[in-house]
């Protein structure tokens, strides 16, 4: 089938996403978990909507634009408020987008954000440091239903101050928890890491 | 398939320990995470405020809301009550009490004063509580008629598109594009009926529920024949304990009489605005966190259970009664809206008024001098702002009607407080699943408390939260918005 992406034709195999022609950033979405749609950092324009390009397929006849002003805009001010509200000290990826969309958090006022949240240390095996977590849940699927079945996370709470958390909010030990890691690895932010990265 | 909900499970366990909860996940065949995200998520699991409430309305906020709000121990959402706003309710240990005439009314107890309604189509001349009384008003006719056999159900469909009628909830859908695409679906199917009424400013649907409920109920099961639906469930807002338990008998009452053809049940809402959007609404009915779902799938589709189900407001079914016995034409010649009024205005209340009465003239019939007053608040926390007396009240015109609510304010009020409240009421009602709508509604905030007018930020605010998951986002800053051109107008 063929779709217009930014003014190009570009032919693509039926079950396409449009992330997969459209080279806009995302934070979410991750190949080995179920997240998409929620941070809509990879909001593109289809025939004048907004739909999250990691969740929308490619359909004949499409037209795309993935960097109008408007979502140049979007982009920025989302990452303005993610660096106003969050320590993103530990997340790269995030601080570059923040410099290529010349974001500039200072020009919003102050709001009562993730930024004072203490680290949880309850494993010898990673951190859980929510003042870095933006919410993407790609460790509570990673746990759960995308990847490891077991359970051991869940969230707290709703609105910006939902957060990560374990079934009845005890230490990790005493969950279904098995540390295989795999809500470390899918972490974007620097949340979860290994505590044999901190160096004393 | 279906399980038993977590959230009845809960409720029937309260107060909960980490056993109840425990126990009620074992019942629902769900993780443990899975409850604990539930109990942390919900009002009554997470513990409701104590003491004696503000309810912190527009109308209240107009009103010298820092005096109200010190005299109070706390504050709590808009309940419907807009009508006799400022007012308060009072949580206790014994149970949740409406402050009425110097005495304490229970929740279970309390119906809006039958008074505060005016009309003559969706609205009876007098409470229709019994089954005689709504046979007495040429109830039934139309469920009964389709049921022998006059009619079908794709006559239903067909009536209700050639009629337009357009879903009264807010998002003014066309309902037959809708119940069509149910009727196609593969069985087994649901109609669930949003009577989850949380916009402030709106008590249309709580004036229907709790006085016409029979009305509600033919209009419910004239949709659930006319798509082919194995159950009914009907979606009340949990604060309306005296409309679910009206509900509940009128139900049992047509059981009884042999006039319920698909089963119906009453399901206690999750409490909170969020819930009131479709899919965030399914969501809570399957026992999961009220969070809007991605769509497509759309409900008609995918709803409960993943089955193929039809989501309509209170007020869209109770015009189907009505619409099948005056006729689709006849019915769209003088189509009837409920308006909920209140604010500067001599008598609050629900008006039934032709669509397309104009606002200056809507106000009027309430008592409101337009001419005195500075705007009005046009379908709630997502609404707008207007000083435009002469815009006819209809969906799709330059405004947004929202579900009806008009609330208005004289020149005296200080709508920047009140922008202050509907933006303060997003924030707390914000689910946090998609990222613009929780960072945004908080900014926002913090926005409207300096009274920032600059143009960029607005802008830039607007279409950020424009990108999120569901309407609540998508709209929150509306109302923002649309002071900022009242003023510019002034």
């Amino acid at each position: 089938m063929r779709l217009r992406v930014d003014g190009k034709d570009v032919e693509v195999q039926e079950g396409t996403l449009l992330l997969q022609v459209a080279r806009v950033p995302t934070l979410c979405h991750h190949p080995h978990t179920e997240t998409r749609g929620l941070c809509r950092i990879c909001l593109v324009e289809v025939n004048g909507r907004l739909q999250p390009a990691c969740a929308t397929l490619a359909q004949e006849g499409m037209e795309v634009k993935t960097e109008t002003e408007a979502l140049r805009r979007l982009r920025k001010t989302l990452l303005e408020w993610l660096a106003l509200t969050t320590d993103l000290s530990q997340a790269p990826e995030l601080l570059a987008l923040l410099e290529r969309y010349g974001a500039e958090p200072a020009r919003w006022p102050e709001v009562e954000g993730r930024k004072e949240r203490e680290a949880v240390e309850d494993n010898p095996f990673f951190l859980r440091d929510y003042a870095k977590c933006v919410n993407c849940r790609r460790c509570v699927d990673a746990c759960g239903d995308g990847v490891m079945g077991v359970y051991a996370l869940t969230l707290e709470g709703r609105g910006l101050l939902a957060h990560p958390t374990t079934p009845l909010g005890r230490p990790l030990p005493e969950t279904p928890c098995v540390f295989c890691g795999n809500c470390v690895q899918v972490c974007p932010t620097g949340a979860l890491r290994p505590l044999a990265l901190e160096v004393a | 398939m279906e399980n038993p909900s977590l959230l009845p499970l809960l409720d029937a366990r309260m107060p909960l320990t980490e056993e109840k909860v425990a126990e009620a996940a074992r019942l629902a065949g769900v993780p443990l995470a899975q409850a604990w995200g539930v109990v942390r998520y919900y009002p009554r699991y997470r513990g409701l405020p104590q003491g004696r409430l503000l309810v912190d309305d527009p109308v209240a906020r107009s009103r010298g809301f820092a005096r109200l709000r010190e005299a109070a121990d706390g504050t709590y959402p808009p309940l419907g009550l807009e009508a006799f706003s400022p007012i308060h309710v009072r949580f206790t240990p014994e149970g949740r009490f409406v402050e009425w005439a110097g005495g304490l009314v229970p929740f279970r107890d309390f119906r809006l004063p039958f008074a505060i309604g005016h009309g003559s189509r969706l609205i009876p001349p007098e409470p229709i509580l019994s089954l005689a009384q709504y046979r007495a008003l040429g109830g039934l006719k139309a469920l009964s008629a389709l049921r022998q056999g006059q009619g079908s159900p794709d006559g239903v469909i067909r009536a209700v598109e050639e009629a337009g009628l357009l879903g009264r909830g807010g998002a003014a859908f066309p309902a037959h594009v809708k119940m069509r695409a149910v009727a196609k679906g593969a069985s087994p199917k649901y109609l669930v009926v949003n009577a989850d009424e949380s916009e402030p400013g709106n008590f249309k649907d709580r004036f229907l529920l709790e006085h016409h409920p029979f009305l509600v109920l033919e209009g419910a099961l004239l949709a659930a024949l006319a798509v082919g639906a194995q159950k009914v469930y009907l979606y009340v807002r949990e604060e309306f304990e005296a409309a679910q338990t009206g509900l509940l008998s009128a139900t049992r009452e047509l059981e009884e009489a042999g006039l319920l053809p698909v089963p119906t049940e009453v399901f206690r809402s999750g409490g909170l605005y969020i819930c009131g959007e479709e899919t965030a609404l399914l969501e809570s009915m399957e026992g999961k966190r009220a969070e809007p779902r991605l769509k497509p799938p759309f409900p008609v589709e995918q709803g409960l259970w993943g089955r193929p189900t039809l989501v309509q407001n209170v007020e869209t079914l109770a015009n189907l009664p009505l619409l099948l016995q005056e006729g689709p034409g006849a019915w769209r010649a003088r189509e009837p809206k409920l308006f909920s009024i209140s604010g500067d205005v001599a008598r609050p209340g629900l008006y039934e008024l032709p669509l397309g009465t104009p606002l200056g003239e809507a106000l009027r019939r309430a008592g409101g001098e337009p001419e005195e007053l500075q705007a009005v608040l046009l379908g709630g926390a997502a609404g707008v702002f207007t000083r435009d007396f002469a815009f006819p009240l209809r969906f799709k015109e330059r405004l947004p009607l929202g579900a009806g609510a008009l609330v208005a304010f004289g020149g005296g009020v200080d709508l920047w407080e009140v922008l202050l409240g509907l933006v303060h009421f997003l924030k707390e009602e914000s689910c946090g699943k998609c990222f613009p709508c929780p960072l945004g509604t908080a900014v926002q905030v913090e926005l409207v408390k300096r009274r920032e007018r600059n143009r960029a930020l607005v802008r830039d605010l607007a279409e950020t939260l424009r990108g999120s998951l569901c309407g609540l986002g998508q709209s929150a800053y509306w109302a923002y918005q649309s002071l900022l051109e009242v003023e510019g107008a002034a």
